[in-house]
């Protein structure tokens, strides 16, 4: 019936010394204390309420107790809140963390600053109604969020009002902050200014009223300076810091900051100089793109599908440039491995067919388009691992993998694959022709001797790390590497075995084993391609 | 056994007396089967309620004494559930009544009901009336409503708490002759959980409850809800009136300047005499109706003398006044008003109330460490607040500019109270503060001397809230004490006494007119009273928890109230009804304001906004329309959101800008 139990009235009494209390005497006690505690509960309450405040603290306990005639619980008046720790084991039970304090520590501590004194500023809330952007006033994603409850209030009333349109006035620090960041951006961009610029946009907040500035800014610089390689990284730059900046809504401008980014992404050409590296852009754009899809594609459902869409309709059509395709897949891949590998991994097959003629140094003569063949070949071959990486991630006998560490060659190849198709993989990449079976058979061996999940340890295990059968052939077999000659016939047995092997290893899971069989074949070609790609990038 | 049979037959005897046909049946096939016999000899209880029902001489000290006993406990039980335990009062009053009545002791039962009836007046008052004609035992039986009361059992719904602290009450108190009634009479359905609230119940038998008889009994009374003749409005109306525009501004001046001088010697020659100044003053706004145009909106309502004695002002001020409405922005749901806000930094959570003065150049803050402390803004004007204060100091800053202190304080630091200051309010000219503390006093400093000049002792408790008069020099408290009190600036003790309230009053405000005081209290009604009788002449029913602000609309014919969950309610107080509720904010509504013209209200609460209201297409249509009852007429206009920062007070300039006050709240 009570709140306070029978026992809770035992316990204390013995704890105040009164050790031969009645059970009659706990049970009519019990009631009363409850009774006692609601009625201090209700005063401290009220005094709270009249401290406005809407979180209890000791000094309202106290009030109360003043109130009915007690004297007050002394010893928790230490001004701030109490830190109310939860019971091991009991789901309501809390108490005090009371640590012992050291008298001789307390001494000797330093005197504690003096606490600043109370002081009024003031500032406008509104002016005529609309709230200023200044540093003093709430950020505004909340007043963006407010007013957005305000339009449905409004929504079914009946008197409506008509709004005349609201003059966007921008203050004059402002004009003069747009000025300054735009003349930056297009003239300085390799500047230290820049940076600190970039900064700025970045963490100020009450740069709210500048956005569509910034927007319009941006998509006519974009569209005005494609040729301009520096100039469009410093506006992705740009774009980058007002999405890092938390007091800026930018949502509501998408629509118009996502056609310019986009176009960094796949345009067919971005910088007129053979040195731009435009590819360090793409790869940065796509980030960009992935993490404004990331942000706001819970607001935005569509953001995400459309994008995708865009992105694989330039990657499918085969009359769009390397760059183009290129661009594509990197967006793409920046989007999650879900995303290769619902609609990157179907299209792998015609498209690396389709690829195929390109990378070939005897049916592309033309080294540049052979280096964008290849740029599009690791752009996938990177997708494809990290897919599939990810997908093996879920296997639970999988020791954490440790080499997923992004590996570089130079010109930014990057092979972040997953360690099995690594382990079976790395081999590949320096394999003269005449020595890959060789080498390859002692691992093929080994693991379809052993176990299935021992198999997968050692394919997995990091290659450059210890393990002797895959490490010790790469290494010796660097030099002949050189050679860069192209067997096709090997290759073909080759990946027969690999997949064979593979197919073995992951029976048990069909669903994924499929996907990697055919995705072991197209990489087993795939790999034979990739060796080439050092060495023509030397060449630039 | 034979004590046994002693009391079978007592109770046959009891029961066939009161005409229990059934139950004396049951007995008798209980004795006849002699089954199940009851152990009266062990059980104290039983035999000692027998004993009571025995002895019938003092029957009448048990019913009374036990009904004033029972009526005390419940009126100071908890808040939380008091509403629930005042159900029971009534039908326990009534059958106690007739009880008596039955066993005959007449002149005891009527000294009982003259004795309890106040009680049940206001909510009952046509059945105490039928009941008060029972006066001989063959009444009740002849009469139609008592034999119905008699035979069927009064409902009352309670939920789990109340019921156990009612039955522990009647068990430690053995007051068996109530727990007799209450156990003949009332069927209790007992509900788990939490009580129900005050206004989910339409069948609420209480004080407090919203019976539609007992609301329309006190709401019945007349109130004279418009503004005060010949205020100073109604002049600038009748300046403007006469006046076309063009010429408005010069002219003004003139008309102005004879108005004062007229005016001036009309008060000289009728210092000290105030009965003879508000005859002329009559006589004054009797010509000024004449002449006052038509179209004018706000002059059609209706004027009403005041009845206290108002104090005089001096001309200058009256010039100011004029010249501020002369320029003041008009406000619609179109033209938002400026807000300016004024934020407490370091506060250590120890603000406990601020308040801004007319003009917005003072802002106090009473702090949980019982001292008071008063920025001059002009001061601190060279850095921030210059710009903000140029429309508005005008007239006033030359008078609050104090030496400084010497002291390196950006305020003027008033220590005197002895506890948390709760309140504090600016008098309307800005050159008095009030203070209420938790220990029970309230204070007059002088904002010029920077001095205590009064210490008013009266309440008991806490003083929660203090309140100037619109024309200063009187003004009103609430307290911890259930108590409102009205006071004059220049008497230590209190002109007036409004008890009624059944918990604390959190809240107090005045009617533009003067004439009346509204407060608002824990129960969570809201009353208003009238000043001059100290009568409670309304009740506002419908807020579901503690009020903790209210608000006078400027036409004097609404009233705006806010409470802890965020509610907030317009009341028209002329029918007592609730116009609509305003929901929107999600925590305490600390502060309500009206624009000087009425149309706008503005909210401040813990939620960290100030929300603006559009309330002129309520108030302004005409009354069919409003009886068709579109309940979405007030709506939201603006959120405007503070940085971290409760909005504590509110205030609207006479031009019309909005002052807003806060603590910045740095662990939110």
């Amino acid at each position: 019936m009570s709140i306070v139990a029978k026992e809770t009235i035992e316990v204390i009494a013995q704890s105040i010394g009164i050790n031969n209390l009645s059970a009659d005497a706990a049970l009519s006690l019990a009631p009363d204390v409850e009774y006692r505690m609601r009625e201090i509960m209700q005063e401290a309450i009220k005094c709270m309420r009249h401290s406005r405040r809407t979180t209890m603290t000791t000094d309202d306990v106290d009030c109360a107790l003043n109130l009915r005639n007690v004297e007050p619980v002394y010893g928790f008046a230490s001004g701030g809140p109490l830190q109310f720790k939860r019971a091991v084991g009991h789901r309501d039970l809390f108490y005090i963390d009371d640590k012992d304090v050291d008298l001789k520590d307390v001494i000797e501590a330093p005197l504690p600053k003096a606490p600043l004194d109370t002081a009024v500023v003031c500032h406008w809330l509104a002016i005529e109604g609309v709230q200023p952007a200044i540093p003093e006033n709430a950020s505004v994603g909340v007043i963006a969020a407010s007013s957005d409850g305000k339009t449905n209030e409004q929504k079914d009333e009946l008197p409506v009002d008509i709004k005349l349109p609201v003059k966007h006035v921008l203050s004059r620090e402002l004009q003069l902050y747009f000025d300054k960041i735009t003349e930056l951006t297009v003239r300085k961009s390799d500047s230290a200014l820049f940076k600190e610029a970039l900064v700025s946009l970045a963490t100020d907040s009450g740069l709210h009223p500048l956005v569509p500035y910034f927007t319009y800014f941006i998509a006519d610089e974009v569209s005005r300076g494609l040729n301009d390689y520096s100039l469009l990284f410093a506006l992705m730059r740009v774009v980058w810091s007002l999405l890092q900046n938390p007091h800026i809504h930018i949502e509501t401008y998408l629509h118009q900051l996502m056609p310019s980014v986009v176009t960094c992404l796949v345009s067919k050409k971005l910088g007129n100089r053979i040195a731009d590296n435009h590819w360090e852009l793409r790869d940065f754009t796509a980030n960009l793109v992935a993490s404004i899809c990331k942000r706001f594609g819970h607001v935005y459902n569509t953001l995400q599908t459309r994008l995708t869409k865009t992105l694989l309709s330039a990657l499918l059509d085969p009359k769009r440039a390397l760059t183009q395709h290129y661009g594509a897949i990197q967006g793409l891949a920046a989007l999650g491995p879900n995303v290769v590998r619902l609609l990157i991994l179907p299209n792998l097959e015609p498209y690396l067919q389709l690829l195929e003629p390109e990378l070939l140094l005897e049916k592309q003569k033309n080294e540049v388009k052979r280096h964008e063949a290849w740029r599009v070949y690791g752009a996938l071959l990177l997708a494809a691992g990290q897919c599939i990486y990810d997908r093996l991630k879920i296997f639970p006998p999988l020791p954490s993998p440790p080499g997923h560490a992004v590996w570089k060659s130079r010109e930014k190849i990057v092979t972040a694959v997953p360690n099995k198709r690594k382990a079976s993989m790395e081999p590949l990449e320096h394999d003269p022709a005449s020595k890959k079976i060789a080498t390859d058979g002692p691992i093929g061996m080994a693991s379809a001797k052993s176990s299935p999940s021992s198999v997968q340890e050692e394919t997995a295990a990091p290659h450059p790390s210890s393990d002797l059968d895959v490490d010790q052939p790469s290494t010796s077999e660097k030099m002949p590497n050189d050679e860069r000659s192209v067997n096709r016939g090997g290759k073909d047995s080759k990946v027969l075995k690999k997949s064979a092997i593979l197919n073995q290893i992951w029976k048990d899971d069909l669903n994924s084993g499929r996907t990697l069989v055919s995705l072991f074949e197209l990489f087993g070609e795939g790999i034979l391609y990739f060796i080439p790609a050092p060495e023509m990038s030397l060449f630039l | 056994m034979d004590n046994m049979q002693a009391v079978n037959s007592f109770v046959a005897a009891y029961l066939k007396k009161k005409g229990f046909k059934e139950a004396e049946q049951l007995l008798e096939d209980l004795q006849s089967k002699d089954s199940a016999p009851i152990d009266f000899h062990n059980d104290p209880e039983l035999a000692k309620f027998i004993h009571h029902f025995s002895q019938s001489e003092d029957d009448v000290v048990r019913y009374q004494d036990g009904y004033s006993k029972l009526r005390s406990w419940t009126y100071s039980s908890l808040d939380l559930y008091k509403h629930e335990l005042l159900r029971v009062l009534y039908p326990v009053f009534i059958h106690s009544f007739m009880d008596l009545v039955a066993k005959g002791h007449l002149q005891e039962a009527r000294t009982f009901f003259n004795a309890f009836r106040e009680d049940h007046e206001l909510m009952h008052s046509r059945d105490l009336q039928k009941l008060e004609g029972v006066l001989t035992q063959s009444h009740l039986e002849e009469m139609e409503f008592a034999r119905s009361l008699r035979q069927n059992k009064v409902n009352i719904k309670i939920c789990q708490y109340s019921y156990d602290l009612l039955l522990q009450y009647l068990h430690k108190t053995q007051s068996t002759a109530m727990l007799g009634v209450i156990n003949e009479h009332i069927n209790f359905q007992v509900s788990p959980g939490q009580p129900t609230s005050i206004s989910d119940d339409a069948e609420v038998v209480t004080l407090i409850g919203s019976c539609q008889d007992a609301a329309n009994q006190i709401n019945q009374k007349e109130i004279h809800w418009g503004l005060l003749e010949d205020s100073l409005e109604e002049r600038l109306e009748k300046a403007g009136g006469l006046l076309s525009d063009s010429e408005k501004t010069e002219g003004e001046n003139k008309e102005g300047d004879v108005d004062e001088t007229k005016k001036r010697s009309v008060e000289g020659g009728k210092q000290g005499a105030s009965t003879k100044k508000l005859k002329k003053d009559k006589a004054a706004s009797a010509t000024a109706k004449s002449a006052r145009p038509e179209a004018n909106t706000t002059s059609t309502a209706p004027r009403v003398k005041p009845e206290l004695p108002l104090p005089v002002m001096p001309t200058e001020v009256e010039q100011s006044i004029l010249e501020d409405l002369r320029n003041r922005v008009q406000l619609s749901s179109v033209a938002l008003p400026s807000v300016s806000f004024y934020t407490f930094l370091n506060t250590h959570n120890g603000l406990n109330c601020s308040s801004i003065s007319h003009d917005g150049s003072l802002v106090a803050g009473g702090f949980s460490d019982s001292s008071l402390k008063i920025w001059d803004m002009a001061k601190l004007g060279q850095q921030a607040g210059s710009s903000i204060l140029q429309g508005e100091n005008d007239s006033t800053s030359s008078k609050h500019v104090v030496g400084p202190n010497g002291v390196k304080r950006s305020y003027t630091l008033l220590q005197g109270h002895s506890g948390p200051v709760y309140s504090a309010n600016f008098s309307p000219l800005g050159d008095f503060i009030l203070s209420s503390s938790a220990d029970t006093t309230i204070r007059l400093w002088s904002t010029e001397l920077n001095a205590n000049l009064v210490c008013y002792k009266g309440h008991n408790y806490p003083v929660w809230d203090v309140q100037f008069s619109p024309v200063g020099h009187y003004f009103a408290s609430a307290s911890h004490d259930r108590t409102a009190r009205i006071w004059s600036m220049d008497k230590i003790q209190p002109m007036r006494i409004m008890a009624g309230h059944l918990s604390d009053v959190d809240c107090v405000q005045w009617h533009a007119n003067c004439n009346y005081i509204a407060t608002g209290s824990s129960d969570k009604t809201v009353r208003l009273w009238d000043v001059q009788s100290g009568e409670c002449v309304r009740i506002f029913i419908g807020h579901r928890s503690m009020i903790l602000s209210l608000a006078m609309s400027p036409d004097g014919r609404y009233m705006a109230s806010g409470d802890e969950d965020g509610t907030i309610m317009m009341w028209d107080l002329s029918s007592g009804r609730c116009v609509t509720p305003l929901m929107g904010h999600s925590s305490c509504v600390w502060t309500l304001a009206f624009s000087c013209e009425g149309s706008l209200l503005a909210s401040g609460s813990a939620d960290c906004t100030v929300k603006l209201w559009d309330v002129t297409t309520s108030t302004k249509v005409p009354k069919n329309e409003e009886k068709s009852g579109n309940p979405n007429r007030l709506r939201s206009l603006k959120t405007l959101p503070t940085k971290l920062t409760p909005v504590y007070s509110l205030r609207f300039s006479r031009r019309n800008l909005l002052f807003a006050a806060g603590a910045l709240s740095k662990n939110q």
